[in-house]
Formats: C-alpha cells, structure tokens, sequence
C-alpha cells in the first residue's frame, strides 16, 4: 500500500467532484454556447470571463486540471502498483477523462443536442466513479480488510448493492436528460419529470432496503456501516433538494435570468446525487471485498457441518 | 432516314436541350434568390393598387412589472444601462409594444391566393443592435432572404444565437468594435427566438416572412402594413412568451384603401382562436374609388 498513491487518488476524485460541480453551474447558467469555439474560447486560452462566459471558461479550466491530475495519477500508478487490474482501471480512467472531453466539444460544436450533453452528463458520473474506486482500491483499509466469513439473511448483500447501484445510475441518466431537456426559460417536459420522480421512488426503495440491510446484518462492521450510513443520509438530503430543485425551477422561466437560488439548489441537487452515487459504489465495493459470493458464502456455511 | 428515326433524333434534341436549360437554371437558383423569396419560381407579381392595414394594439388589465436584470456577472452592462429591466411586455398608457402583426394567409382580388404571389426580397439589411446588454429592436422581421444586419455598440462581447425551428440555427461571438455580422435566414419561420448565451437576459424574436406584409406595433401599439393588395385576409397579431399568443382577424382591403384591425392582449383580452364580433367592429372597410 502506498500511502502517496491513495492520497493522491483521492485528490483527484475531489477534483472530479468539483468539476461536476463546474459543470452543473455551465448548465443551470446555460452558458454552454458562452463560447462557439472549442477547445479554445472566442479563439484565445484566457478570454476576458466575463458574463456566461465565466461559467463555460471556467468548467473548461477545472477540466483541464483534472485531465492532467488524471495523466499525473495513472503514471504514479504504473510506477507504485503491483494490481494489474488497478493499473488497468488508471489506463481506463485516462481514457474515460478524454472521451468526456471529446464529448464536452462535441456537444459545444453541436449546440448542445441533448444526447450529447446527456450523455456529457452521464460520463461524468461514470468518471467520478471510477475515480473513487481507485482511491478505495489504493486505500489501507482496502488492502488490509479481512474476509466475513457469514453473510447473514438469504439475499446476498452483493445483490442488493448492484440493484441500488444501477438504479441509482439510471435515475442519473434521467436526471441528467431532464436537466438538459430544457434551459432555464423553458418549463421541464412533464413526462421526463414524472420518469424522474418515479425514479427518486425507485432509489428510495432500493438503496434504502440495501442501507438498512446492511446496518441490521453488519451493525459491528464500520467498514460496510460507514458507507451505508453515509448514502442514507446523503439520500435523504437529496430527496428534500429534488423537491426543491423543482419548485424554484418552476418558477424561473418566468425570472430575468437564472437566479441564484435555483442555481445553488439544482447544482446542489447534481452534486449530491452525485455523492450518493459515488457512497453506493464504496458500499457496493467493499461488500464484495468482504462479503464471500454467493456460492462461497454456501460453500463456508457448509464447512462446520463437514468437520 | 427513316420516320421513327427522325421522331427518336426530334426526342433527343428536345431533351438534350430541356437538360441544359434546366442545368443552367440550376446554376441560377445557386445561393441566396433575391426574387424567389423561398416561394415558387412562377409566383406572380401584384402590380395593382395596394391598401394598408393599421390598427393598434392594446393590453387589458395591470401589466406584469418590469423585472430588474442583475448585471454583475459583466459589469460593462451595468455601467451603460445601470436600470436594465426586462422588456417582454412594454405597455405604455394601456398600448402594447413588440407585437409582431403579419398577414398570415388570404385571397387576393381576382381569387387568387397570396402565396400564389411573390415580391421582390429587399436589398436593404435589417439591423439589429446590441446596445446597454440589450437587443433593439426587441422583435423585428424580415423578408427570407434579406440581409440581417447585427451590431455591437456595447464595449463588451456578445454572443448571437438564433435558435430557429425550421432555418439553420447559429451561433456567434461578437466582440466590442468587431464588424458587423451579416446573416440571412432562407425560409420563412414565425418567430424565431434569439438569444445571448453570454448575458442570458437578452432577447429578440425574429420574423421571417415571404412578403413584406408585417408590422411591429411601436411604443404606442399602433402598427401600419403598408402595400397590401385588395382582397380578404387573415391578419394574426403575435406576442411573446412562454407560450406565444397568436391572436387572429378577418381583414378586407380595397386598393388604395386603409382597413383597421385592433388587437388586445392581457388579461381581459377576448379569444385568441377566432375574431370575436367585439372585434369586428374595429375593422373598417374603405370606400372604393376613395382616391
């Protein structure tokens, strides 16, 4: 384990983090087409950053950062880890910042189709994602976690967590097409909406069966409660953000221009579904670290009656 | 020569020669028409007497207030136009302004239809200027193919982006002390929507018509439409906003004659679907021979 490493991985998750923060604040200013050209900004590196062109300039800026951060990550990876797998993931990684910025141009060169942007969106996610995960992988506690020998009640935990996972991550993929479906002088398609909070219902169901099973199974293991605990809450807070994300964004097409409070509550909302995206995954990844599959787990209850 | 030979050499000539004059025909039509105005080749020209129509346009009830616009984000806007509002609905002494006022469909004296004529796309541009963060003309109209003329007298950077339904949608930086852009839109589109995606507040709509038959009511809310061939037409006042309104009316035109149509808008406002018989009153119907 090389603690530089998990640091450093951990770094560069916070930065992705803000960059999908950067990136929220580009779409509730609709300031994607604050510059037609791309890569560079009305043809120069550092344009003036005034007006929208603060927002698109300076997602631009934090994303290049990350690229680089990513670059710097993957060869301190090559060079400290032993796991090809790892080493694999950092070169999935890297790749994954480049096609994320191949789509951030092309849905600039495009005028903003909405697959495009969407799917801009949705990537992500999937960075930040990966992101983690290499920062769990290169994590002590990680590398020096033991093995649960019993996976107490009938429905293996794995399972769960991977439910809760992908219907978390389509509930992004809504929301990302619904955000991107309308700007903010536009009223929200009424079918899109409805899909989304029926989506909220189905990631409340699902993540909060999976948390709440692994608090009852696992109460005495901090490394499956902390995560669990933390999605959970971070659930919650996302709810009442959703409902308050729809009304302020209710009212903007009929404001000035995007206002402040919708702004902040729908850039908060993309942050924290965000967050409990990326708490799932650790959950969801240190339940398979510690928790045996399914056929072990059956295999190990077998074992005392064979002895 | 045999006959079937002389019939088959007579076919080949006519088609040899039907080709080249479509091939040259072709080569005429390539780039903007100043005479097609997007309609067909063979449109006639109206060369008879014209009337007008005029009326204007008014908003019942209190008018949603002015909104102040935030300018911090580019303070070059603030310091030019320190009280910059919102101008979606300018109404001054019970009169709306911005509201695009267009011939929508008719017959024309003699029974034939409008769109069975063309007119001549002027040579003269449009301008539209950004000016204080703002666009003036807020809503204006062109003919298709007309060249649209946009300025920037602001000393900050702009960014026009027309977001049209049905013509080519673009999107341009103009920078303060840059040339202006020339732009033309090909096909006719009511309205098309532009926007700044620098400074979010800025708005315009433009029309773009295959006649000259269009107005925009002014501060006063009265409108003129001038050079309109006699005969009866569906005149269609339009006004921005969340969803357009559209409000229609039956309208005759005598040569040389001025018909009226007014128009309300607001809360108290009659049907937007069809003419009511309040409204009917309010068109007048020239007398003949009047010049």
């Amino acid at each position: 384990m090389n603690r530089g490493l998990n640091r450093f991985a951990i770094l560069v998750a916070c930065a992705t983090f803000f960059l999908i923060i950067a990136g929220a604040l580009v779409t509730s200013h609709d300031a994607g087409l604050a510059t037609p050209d791309w890569p560079l900004s009305n043809g120069q590196v550092f344009p003036k950053m005034v007006g929208n062109l603060f927002w698109e300039h300076g997602h631009r800026m934090v994303a290049t950062t990350v690229g680089m951060l990513t670059i710097v990550l993957l060869i301190y990876i090559l060079v400290k880890e032993k796991r090809s797998w790892v080493r694999k993931l950092g070169v999935f990684a890297l790749l994954a910042v480049i096609a994320q910025g191949l789509l951030g141009g092309l849905t600039v060169k495009l005028m903003l189709p909405l697959a495009v942007s969407s799917a801009h969106a949705t990537l992500a996610q999937l960075f930040f994602c990966t992101t983690v995960s290499l920062a769990v992988f290169t994590s002590r506690s990680w590398i020096e976690a033991r093995t649960l020998e019993e996976e107490k009640g009938s429905l293996p935990l794995r399972y769960l967590c991977t439910a809760a996972l992908v219907t978390i991550f389509v509930q992004l993929i809504l929301g990302a097409t619904l955000r991107h479906s309308a700007t903010w002088d536009q009223r929200l398609p009424v079918e899109l909406v409805v899909t989304h909070i029926l989506g909220a219902v189905a990631v409340t169901m699902a993540l909060g069966s999976t948390g709440l099973t692994v608090l009852r199974r696992h109460k005495d293991e901090k490394f499956l409660t902390r995560p669990a605990t933390i999605a959970l809450s971070l659930l919650v807070v996302q709810l009442f953000l959703g409902v308050a994300a729809y009304l302020t964004r209710l009212r903007s097409p009929g404001d000035p221009q995007p206002l402040n409070p919708m702004v902040g509550i729908t850039v908060a909302h993309v942050a924290c579904g965000a967050l409990v995206f990326v708490s799932t995954i650790v959950l969801t990844l240190r339940t398979y670290r510690v928790l045996p599959a399914p056929h072990e787990h059956s295999i190990l209850a077998a074992r005392p009656q064979e002895s | 020569m045999n006959k079937q030979t002389k019939v088959w050499l007579v076919l080949s000539i006519a088609l040899s020669l039907l080709a080249i004059s479509s091939s040259c025909g072709g080569n005429k039509t390539e780039g903007p028409a100043p005479n097609t105005n997007g309609g067909a080749a063979t449109a006639a020209k109206w060369t008879g007497g014209t009337g007008s129509i005029s009326g204007v346009v008014s908003f019942n009830g209190t008018p949603p207030a002015p909104k102040k616009i935030d300018t911090a984000a580019d303070p070059v806007c603030g310091q030019k136009n320190p009280n910059l509002m919102t101008d979606d609905t300018m109404v001054k002494d019970g009169k709306l302004a911005n509201v695009f006022v267009y011939i929508k469909e008719g017959t024309v004296e003699g029974g034939k239809k409008l769109a069975d004529y063309s007119w001549d796309t002027p040579t003269t541009e449009v301008q539209l200027d950004q000016n204080g963060c703002h666009y003036a003309p807020h809503v204006l109209g062109v003919m298709v193919n007309q060249k649209l003329k946009i300025t920037n007298s602001d000393a900050t950077q702009h960014n026009i982006h027309p977001t049209p339904k049905l013509n080519q949608e673009w999107n341009q930086t103009q920078p303060n002390g840059a040339p202006p852009i020339e732009k033309a839109f090909n096909r006719a589109e009511i309205l098309i929507p532009v926007k700044c995606n620098q400074h979010p507040w800025m708005k315009a709509y433009i029309g773009v018509m295959k006649t000259p038959l269009f107005a925009v009511s002014s501060d006063t809310g009265a409108y003129e439409i001038k050079g309109v061939p006699p005969g009866k037409y569906t005149v269609i006042a339009w006004r921005e906003g969340q969803t357009p309104e559209e409000k229609p009316m039956e309208v005759t035109v005598t040569a040389n004659g001025s018909a009226k149509a007014d128009f309300s808008f607001g809360a108290a406002a009659t049907s937007s679907i069809k003419p009511s018989l309040q409204m009917m009153p309010a068109i007048e119907f020239p007398m003949l021979g009047k010049h």
